[in-house]
Order: C-alpha cells, then sequence, then structure tokens
C-alpha cells in the first residue's frame, strides 16, 4: 500500500490486481514468473549517417537457441522513407493498462529522431512485422512538437512520446499524446512547461512522472559541439511532473556534476519512489528520490575519467544507457567510450555497490574482437532478460556522435552482443558464441540501436 | 529558367542535375532520381550538409543547423537551400561530418 497522502495514490493502492485482462502482468514478480524466455528480438537498424541510400528499418533478430537461425536477422521491415534516424521504440499496451479488456501488446510505436515520423508496426505475426501506418512530420509539426525519442505506453491504452524540440527543432520540447487508434489526441503538456527534453518515465502511485535533458535538436542532431556546452546549451535538469495534472511541479538542478541526464530507469516495483538518471558527459549517476512530497537527486556512482594519450582531456566513461533488472536488485549501465558494461548491487538504493564490470570494445576495453568480428565502439544500448541472466547490448549511439568519437562503427555497423548474468553470484560473462553483426546487411553495413522484444522487457512496463 | 548544379561525392562519380528556381537542391535532386542524404528537411539536423564551392543559393527557412563559422566555410543545407545561379556542391556523409570533430583528440 502506497504511503503517501494523496488519494489518487491511494485509489490505485486498492486496486484489484488478480484479475487483470489486458496486456501484461499484475506486478515484476508476475512478469518474472509467467513471461517466456524471450526468442525473438526486434532492433531499429540505420542507414542514415552513411552513404548507403536506403531507409532504416527494423530487425527481428532471432534469438532462440535452438533456433537453426540462432543471432541471425530473420526479417527486416523497412521504413517508408530514408532519414529517420530510428532510435528508441516501444509497445503500445503494456501492464499500465493491465485492466483495458481486448487491448494487447501488439504495436510498436517507432519514431524517427531525424524525420519526426512516427512507424506504427504490427506485430501479429511476431517474426514478421508489419508496417501499418504512418503518422507523417506535418502532422506531427502542427502540435509544434518534432523529433520524438522515447515511446511509453500509458494506462488506458495511450500511447506518450516525448518530444525533444519545437516544429523548428529548437526549444521548447514537449510530450506528444496517441490514442488506442495511434491517432493524435494532442500535445500532453502545456508548451513552455519545460525547455529541454529527453528520456521519462512515470510511476502513477506515486503519482510522478520524472523527465531528463539533452539539448535542443538543432544542437545535437548535427552532432556534438564543445561549444556548445560551454554555451549552456546541454541540458543538467530534471523536471518533476504531477502525473495526473500533467505539469510541472519542481524542476532539479543536477549541475556541473549531472551535465547531460539521459536515460531514466525507475525502480519497477510500483511503490518505489526511487529512479536512477545517467549525466552522460559528467559520468556520474544520481538517484532520484522522493521524502516528505518533494524530489531529491543524489550522486551515488562516480565513473572516473581516463586519460589517454591522444586525448587534450581525460576520457569521460560517457554513461549511455542503464537497466534495472526486474527484481529491482541490480543496475546496469554502459560506458560507451571507455568500453565498459557495470553491474551494481541495488538492494540499497542509496548505495549501489559494484558487483563486476566488463571491460569491452570503446577506447580502453580489454575484448577487442567476438567471433573474429573486430568491435569499434563500446557497449551501448542495453537491454535485460526478465530473470535477469541474459544481458544484450550494441554499439552505436547516434549516428552523428559515432561519426565523431568511433568513425568506424559507420563504416563496418554496429554489433549486438550477449553477455550471460549471474544474478545470485553477481557476475557477468561474455558469451562468446553470439554475434549480431549488422555490418552484414543487405544494403551495406547499418548501425544498430535499442533492443525489445515480443511481450514485456526490463524497460517497457509501468505497473499502476 | 532554371540553374545547372553539379554535386560531387568524395567517392565515385558525380552528378549534373537542374534546378527550378522554386526548388531546392535537394527536391531537384529528388526529381532527377540523384539519392542525397537527408532528415528532418526543415534545416534543423544537418544530415543533408552541402559544401558550396561555386554558385549561390538562397534559403526558405534559416538554416538553424549550422553555425556562423560554418556558414562563412561555405556549408550549406541542400534541404532548404534554392539556387539563385549555377552551381556546384561537395555531397554526401563525409561533407557532414567535417560540421564537427571529436573536440579532445590532439591534432
Amino acid at each position: 500500500m502506497s504511503d503517501t497522502s494523496s488519494s489518487k495514490s491511494a485509489q490505485h493502492g486498492h486496486h484489484d490486481h488478480h484479475e487483470h485482462r489486458g496486456p501484461g502482468y499484475s506486478t515484476p514478480q508476475e512478469a518474472i514468473e509467467q513471461s517466456e524466455p524471450e526468442k525473438l528480438a526486434y532492433v531499429p537498424s540505420l542507414y542514415v549517417g552513411t552513404d548507403v541510400d536506403a531507409p532504416d528499418f527494423l530487425s527481428v533478430v532471432d534469438l532462440d537457441p535452438e533456433s537453426p537461425t540462432y543471432s541471425q536477422v530473420v526479417d527486416r521491415v523497412e521504413m517508408p522513407i530514408k532519414g529517420d534516424e530510428l532510435h528508441h521504440f516501444g509497445w503500445n499496451a503494456c501492464s499500465s493498462s493491465c485492466h483495458v479488456e481486448g487491448l494487447d501488446r501488439q504495436y510498436l510505436i517507432v519514431p524517427g529522431m531525424r524525420s519526426s515520423r512516427i512507424h506504427i508496426i504490427d506485430t501479429e505475426d511476431i517474426r514478421h512485422p508489419e508496417l501499418v501506418k504512418v503518422i507523417e512530420p506535418e502532422e506531427v509539426f502542427e502540435y509544434d512538437l518534432s523529433t520524438p525519442h522515447t515511446v511509453h505506453c500509458a494506462p488506458g491504452g495511450r500511447i506518450l512520446i516525448s518530444m525533444l524540440g519545437n516544429a523548428d527543432g529548437d526549444l521548447p520540447g514537449g510530450f506528444l499524446e496517441l490514442n488506442e487508434e495511434f491517432e493524435i489526441v494532442g500535445r500532453w503538456d502545456s508548451p513552455g512547461d519545460i525547455g529541454m527534453n529527453y528520456d521519462f518515465w512515470y510511476q502513477p502511485r506515486r503519482n510522478v512522472m520524472l523527465s531528463s535533458e539533452w539539448a535542443a535538436p538543432k544542437t545535437f542532431l548535427p552532432g556534438f559541439d564543445l561549444e556548445d556546452v560551454q554555451a549552456g546549451k546541454y541540458g543538467h535538469q530534471i523536471n518533476v511532473w504531477d502525473w495526473e495534472e500533467q505539469k510541472v511541479i519542481q524542476t532539479i538542478d543536477l549541475g556541473e556534476e549531472g551535465m547531460v541526464p539521459l536515460e531514466i530507469r525507475f525502480m519497477h516495483n510500483p511503490e518505489e519512489a526511487d529512479a536512477y538518471v545517467g549525466a552522460a558527459l559528467s559520468s556520474n549517476v544520481f538517484r532520484l528520490y522522493e521524502r516528505d512530497g518533494e524530489w531529491h537527486a543524489e550522486k551515488v556512482i562516480d565513473v572516473e575519467p581516463r586519460d589517454h594519450e591522444d586525448w587534450d582531456i581525460p576520457v569521460p566513461g560517457l554513461i549511455t544507457d542503464l537497466v534495472v533488472s526486474m527484481d529491482d536488485r541490480y543496475l546496469f549501465f554502459a560506458n560507451w567510450l571507455h568500453g565498459e558494461v557495470r553491474m551494481y548491487d541495488v538492494s540499497d538504493t542509496a548505495n549501489p555497490r559494484l558487483v563486476d564490470t566488463l571491460s569491452l570494445g570503446g577506447m580502453y576495453g580489454d575484448i577487442r574482437e567476438v567471433k573474429g568480428r573486430e568491435l569499434v565502439a563500446g557497449p551501448q544500448m542495453l537491454q535485460l532478460s526478465l530473470d535477469g541472466t541474459r544481458l544484450y547490448f550494441t554499439t552505436s549511439l547516434f549516428s552523428t556522435w559515432d561519426n565523431q568519437f568511433f568513425p568506424e562503427e559507420g563504416e563496418k555497423g554496429s554489433v549486438m552482443l550477449k553477455v550471460d548474468v549471474d544474478p545470485r553470484k553477481g557476475t557477468m560473462t561474455l558469451d562468446e558464441e553470439f554475434l549480431v553483426d549488422f555490418g552484414e546487411s543487405p544494403e551495406g553495413p547499418a548501425r544498430a540501436h535499442e533492443i525489445r522484444w515480443p511481450d514485456t522487457d526490463s524497460t517497457s512496463d509501468v505497473w499502476i | 529558367m532554371t540553374h545547372r548544379v553539379e554535386l560531387r561525392w568524395s567517392h565515385g562519380p558525380g552528378a549534373g542535375i537542374e534546378a527550378a528556381p522554386t526548388e531546392t537542391v535537394l527536391e531537384a535532386a529528388e526529381r532527377a532520381g540523384v539519392g542525397l542524404p537527408f532528415g528532418c528537411r526543415t534545416g534543423a539536423c544537418g544530415t543533408c550538409t552541402g559544401r558550396l564551392t561555386a554558385g549561390d543559393v538562397r534559403y526558405r527557412r534559416p538554416p538553424r543547423a549550422l553555425k556562423g563559422r560554418h556558414v562563412r566555410d561555405g556549408f550549406v543545407l541542400l534541404c532548404i537551400a534554392e539556387p539563385r545561379a549555377d552551381c556546384r556542391f561537395d555531397v554526401g556523409t563525409e561533407v557532414q561530418s567535417r560540421l564537427v570533430s571529436n573536440p579532445w583528440t590532439r591534432g
């Protein structure tokens, strides 16, 4: 039962989870118990940022170890127009709509960050998904929004998408809401509630949503320019929203140690008022937590920069993605520049305890190749199986940023790799037999980004 | 009256196209079946960046993805630039990647 005084929270606390008929699971634990091991993955794959004259696509990767096509791309869904920069994506419905009868987790909402085009992909045939609808950029621009990023399934079959800029690619950003039919309902926020935007996560029982900040699209899309950091054009704040009222109620400044806060991961337990955010540029992890109605941020992990003979300054780890295990016991994150995945015990959320690291790719990684394939960038987007034993990752960050820091990523394409995790012992071991090489894509080497699969994963669902 | 536009890639052969007075370089290239990179088509993302080596252009809307130093160096957003004269451009991803480099590496 929630211990907050809000009447809305109290109502949520009372709702009956025993007879849900909609998508998803009653609790994170039920998801762990009842879901099947993942047998397929969907991975946005990109030609944008290379001279391959073809649209981006969604790859279907076979993850069934019993299958003859294990670790191969078994289907591709091509986007209608090139230049999207597919990046993050999400489901139409999840556990937050668990009481909506007749609603299924069936459609992927796949935005193009550069194009502002939003694709709806039907996964009824999970091995052969189909593009069924496209929301054109002009429809999005009508709400003075552009550059769609994070997609979250919201209660009642609604879909919420963080939008990083206005129709000109300038500030402010905002949020776009779609209905069950994938029609634009409108703007979820009020224009000017926030300036910058990036990732977000909501926790209904705490009546809260947290959103992070990258920069204006016109600032980060062309590439990373240090002049923009010095001019204050990159984010360092967390916006705290009243989820029901759809209004910002607090803004937390993370300061110099919290430059460019990107991915936000709430604890899965719907009662928790604890989340983590990775400040990419400062390479610190902050814990965000609520006490007595106020939200607070405290730095709980500091990744030390490392010297490099070719660099003028010590190299930051660049924490780009993080994932919390479904049982809320472990936090994993990637240091993309260093070439490292870290695993922390977060059973005491205020005091994460480093239990293991995997040194691979990037600038300092010990492991430089897998199955004879050279690794030319560091671990980036992470996804974890619900039982917490299989961690997958891809290696591309963002086309223009890849081209600055790991230019070979565009020339050779991304890889998807797998790490075997032992949650009892707190260890990670690279699966040296698993390799998905997007460099072998039909039109030429492709980048690969976020990873999801049919049914839930460790970054999709929210519980009401 | 149309303008002659020459497109040059760092690798491979170039292409010559004609652009009508109300067409952007990108639109003229698409009409001619020549593939140029693009993203937002609003001047915000810089994916279509080319470099003008001869001629003149006029913008339909502000080239927000470019900074003053880029404009001075001849970089042009082909999705919103209409030729005002016969033009020659360096095009392709390699031109875009020249807008910014790794700010921290030596040399």
